[in-house]
């Protein structure tokens, strides 16, 4: 691949080359994952916006190693780099349950999930929850490790630390089970925190206070973000740069004021438009005519064309677009035929 | 405005639950879901519920239907044929004689429809229900019905498992438009939904009440969403309407401190308009055991002594504005600002 984004110096906390994942079920071989490559540079929020099925779960999953067992990883590179100038490691070398993998796993990378309920153990309380990391990877005191936890806890802006310590997670509300687990996931101070839609089962007000609280931490302890969501108003909010992912691909690579201001891909373009905006829209959306493929088939050329309203007939639905820079200052590159 | 406008009146309307424990089961307390709410929707209007989960927004849209039976208050609705009935007081025959104007559209596409039923069967029971068609006659009207919702009529011997969300969501959609309705309840009818497919079905709507003269009560929690597809909108909070207004009104100039607080959340897709929020203090309480005074006033930045001991009533403080705050008048408070005008439009192939 010419013009890769991922060439150039700037430091890295992961880099992510050409990714590969394949599931192999009953019904058929769903690509997840088709080549995907991009960079997080340090300190930085990165977003991940696409829809449901685009493969940006999966994305997350893989720098973490937990993609279920059906899933294969095909071939590309996961490169992690823990500090500045130190020892680049790729991850996919170590097997999933290796030593080191689960050095890494939970200490310098660590993930926030979705559903707040259903990733906490409802058997343990929360301090037990956060200790058990805290125990595996730094300390074996068990005083301190509970010191810890409630250092934590009182630092994610928990009421009462020490009595939230002890309690399981159905005694807390949606809002709270999400502080703990942001706790959890920042207790050994991780190099790279995954957030896989840490807001999308809350409600606004809850919503804003933990981005509010993310964007704080994140400037305090410089931990770098990999940000998955589909809510455009969260990107905007609380990311630094952004990759838009349609079917297994980054098609749209750039910073999140160029992706809002100047997005090239009729892909981000389409999306942007279809989302209400306060204020100004008044009457029809433009939406994106049809659907998102079923995934147990291959779209020639270009994933979007089917859907896109400025196909090139000819060119878009045979040729797959490469990655092309359209603003290389700013690293704004773009998978589509109408700028190659 | 003439009364004959109106379509629904609500007055007083209560939900309370019951909480049963103990080998008796006997009654220990009540969940105030709704508590005594008042509003009205006009002939081909669009009213949005907004509130966090908790507030009794579904609750409310379903106890208008009688899908919950109203604990308390008269909704009154103007059918066409039997004239103003207060439909918490029917018996059964007549509540069924005006169920084909009063219909809902469920939040989960996934959930709402029988799977074992074809989508045929499914959106031809409501007319075999209220013995509107039968034979070809049926098959004819589902097929209409389905071109309207933008399915194709050949899938009407297919099963719901064979539909993606958002085509799921068009057959609950012509499913509750079968009987012709005057009002349907949408109750968050595309927070399931991806944003482009989202796009889609509130279009249809939007192009559905155009067409139908329907009127919506939209149930939702994303406030973008709210604002674009209603006329008046109403916020509830712990089983009360807080404030209600003009659509612009409540999004510009917003009275009651809570609405403030939902607005200034909205994450705004705009990146040169970062907000702090406002931070709320602990957490929404709870319908069974509500604090004193102003429900809102543990969380309240101007709360007084007397929101401690009085509830404020929903007063009407000129132009349809309702608000709920005994400092409605007093209060300056900031709405949204609309976002930047960008221009978005399709790249075109540089020759």
């Amino acid at each position: 691949m010419t013009n890769q984004s991922t060439t150039t110096t700037t430091d890295d906390v992961v880099r992510v080359e050409d990714l590969k994942v394949n599931f192999y079920t009953q019904l058929g071989v769903v690509r997840a994952l088709n080549g995907v490559s991009f960079n997080i540079p340090r300190g930085k929020v990165l977003g991940i916006v696409g829809e449901s099925g685009c493969g940006k779960s999966i994305t997350g999953m893989s720098i973490m190693q937990l993609v279920a067992s059906a899933g294969k990883t095909e071939g590309g590179k996961i490169l992690f780099n823990e500090s500045a100038g130190g020892n680049q490691v790729n991850i996919l070398d170590y097997e999933r349950n290796s030593p080191e993998m689960r050095k890494i796993r939970g200490n310098n990378i660590s993930m926030i999930f979705q559903e707040p309920m259903s990733s906490l153990n409802p058997c343990y309380t929360i301090s037990d929850q956060i200790e058990e990391a805290i125990r595996l990877h730094q300390t074996n005191d068990n005083v301190e490790s509970r010191k810890r936890a409630i250092d934590v806890l009182t630092k994610v802006g928990m009421p009462n630390p020490d009595r939230i310590a002890d309690s399981f997670p159905h005694e807390l509300s949606g809002g709270m089970r999400q502080r703990a687990m942001i706790a959890m996931a920042l207790s050994c101070t991780p190099t790279l925190l995954i957030a896989d839609e840490p807001t999308t089962a809350l409600d606004v007000t809850t919503e804003a206070s933990i981005l509010d609280l993310m964007r704080e931490l994140q400037s305090e302890i410089g931990t770098s973000i990999m940000f998955i969501t589909h809510n455009m108003g969260v990107v905007a909010q609380m990311c630094d740069e952004v990759a838009v992912m349609y079917l297994g691909r980054v098609v749209e690579r750039a910073t999140v004021d160029d992706i809002f201001y100047e997005p090239r891909h009729p892909y981000t373009i389409a999306l942007l438009q279809s989302i209400p905006r306060l204020g100004r829209t008044k009457g029809r959306l433009a939406s994106i005519e049809g659907s998102v493929p079923d995934p147990y088939s291959r779209v020639s050329g270009c994933p979007f064309h089917p859907r896109c309203p400025v196909a090139i007939k000819g060119v878009c639905d045979t040729i797959l677009p490469e990655e092309t820079i359209v603003d290389a200052a700013k690293g704004h590159t773009v998978r589509c035929h109408l700028y190659s | 405005m003439t009364t004959d406008d109106m379509l629904l009146e609500v007055r007083g309307l209560k939900k309370h639950f019951p909480i049963r424990s103990g080998f008796l089961r006997r009654v220990t307390g009540t969940v105030k879901a709704v508590d005594g709410i008042d509003f009205h929707i006009k002939k081909g209007e669009t009213l949005g519920l907004v509130g966090e989960s908790g507030c009794g927004k579904s609750t409310a849209g379903r106890a208008l239907l009688r899908l919950h039976e109203p604990t308390a208050g008269e909704i009154i609705f103007n059918d066409p044929t039997l004239g103003k009935v207060d439909v918490a007081k029917l018996d059964r025959t007549t509540m069924l004689k005006l169920r084909p104007n009063m219909q809902i559209i469920f939040q989960d596409p996934f959930t709402s429809l029988n799977p074992r039923l074809t989508v045929g069967q499914i959106v031809g029971e409501p007319l075999e229900i209220q013995h509107r068609a039968s034979g070809s006659e049926l098959i004819d009207r589902v097929a209409e019905l389905l071109n309207e919702v933008g399915i194709r009529p050949e899938n009407m011997s297919r099963y719901p498992h064979a539909f993606s969300g958002g085509q799921r969501q068009r057959i609950g959609i012509a499913r509750a438009l079968a009987l012709n309705p005057k009002l349907i309840v949408c109750d968050e009818p595309v927070s399931a939904l991806d944003v482009s497919i989202q796009a889609q079905v509130l279009n249809l709507l939007g192009e559905l009440q155009a067409k139908y003269g329907l009127a919506y009560l939209f149930v939702g929690h994303d406030l973008s969403v709210i604002e674009h597809i209603s006329d008046r909108v109403a916020v509830m909070y712990v089983g009360y309407i807080v404030e209600m207004a003009k659509t612009d009104k409540l999004y510009f100039t917003p009275k009651h401190p809570y609405t403030e607080a939902l607005l200034n959340a909205i994450p705004k897709a705009d990146p040169r308009m970062r907000t702090r929020p406002i931070r709320l203090q602990g957490e929404v309480p709870s319908p069974a055991n509500p604090p004193s005074g102003c429900y809102f006033h543990p969380r309240c930045r101007y709360a007084k002594d007397i929101c401690k001991q009085e509830r404020p009533p929903l007063q009407d403080i000129g132009d349809e504005h309702f608000v709920a705050c005994h400092f409605a008048k007093e209060l300056s408070l900031v709405g949204v600002q609309p976002l930047n005008d960008i221009k978005l439009e399709m790249p075109v192939k540089k020759s």
